[in-house]
């Protein structure tokens, strides 16, 4: 029964990891999407290039922060929280 | 090998300044708190170098993006985004198992370049003077 509990917290904990990591296929794109109109407004205005690639640094930084919330909390999920909820199982039987 | 852009270099520096602010900061909390050893520095020092790494990595690849056309562009940058994500992975793991690293520093470091981007309008205020426009 107890290594059942076990497997299922660390089943649950895994699983969860990797619906987690669905948030990183997100700024992936959304970067993706902005370079490649950050070329087009290039192309039309290439004086603007020093503008439009600092802009489009920040805002692909500031898209990577949504991928870096999930790694964190995949991350969490997989090394951190099995011990933790393992131990307040144990705690729990005795 | 092709040279680095300016505005990478600068935005780069600026992110790096930044993050070893907030970290000397996070030094001071762990400090105040009482926490403070040398795992928080280690972990601190590992992780702003990684979150520095990963911003400098993206500014090389949206160089060479800028060059490319819309489609190579896109492609590159999905697939430069997906290394740097494995990367971060990479180190954090190595950050939360290894004993020699704090996992708070560690993971609250990562997030510092972040909190410099959306601290930027205000340092330009301050900076330009008077909040007009470079």
């Amino acid at each position: 029964m107890l290594e059942l509990a076990i497997g299922i917290i660390l089943g649950c904990c895994a699983l969860g990891a990797g619906l987690a990591m669905i948030a990183g296929i997100g700024p992936g794109i959304g970067e993706g999407n902005a370079v490649a109109k950050a070329c087009e407004a290039i192309g039309r205005q290439p004086e603007c290039k020093g503008d439009v690639t600092t802009t489009m640094l920040m805002g692909c930084a500031i898209a990577e922060t949504t991928g870096l919330y999930a790694l964190v909390i995949a991350i969490l999920l997989i090394f951190v929280a099995p011990g933790l909820l393992v131990n307040v199982l144990m705690k729990t039987i005795g | 090998m092709k040279k680095i852009n300016e505005t990478v270099k600068k935005e780069t520096l600026y992110i790096a300044v930044f993050t070893v602010i907030f970290s000397v900061i996070t030094e001071a909390v762990f400090l105040i708190l009482g926490k403070w050893d040398l795992t928080v520095l280690c972990g601190n020092l590992f992780s702003a170098f990684v979150a520095v790494l990963n911003f400098f990595l993206m500014g090389i690849t949206v160089q060479h993006a800028v060059e490319k056309d819309e489609k190579g562009a896109a492609s590159l940058m999905k697939m430069s985004q997906s290394l740097r994500t494995v990367m971060l992975f990479a180190a954090a793991a190595v950050g939360v198992l290894l004993p020699c690293f704090n996992t708070v520093a560690v993971i609250v470091t990562l997030f510092f370049p972040r909190i410099a981007i959306l601290l930027r309008p205000v340092v330009d205020k301050f900076r330009v003077g008077g909040g007009t426009n470079e």
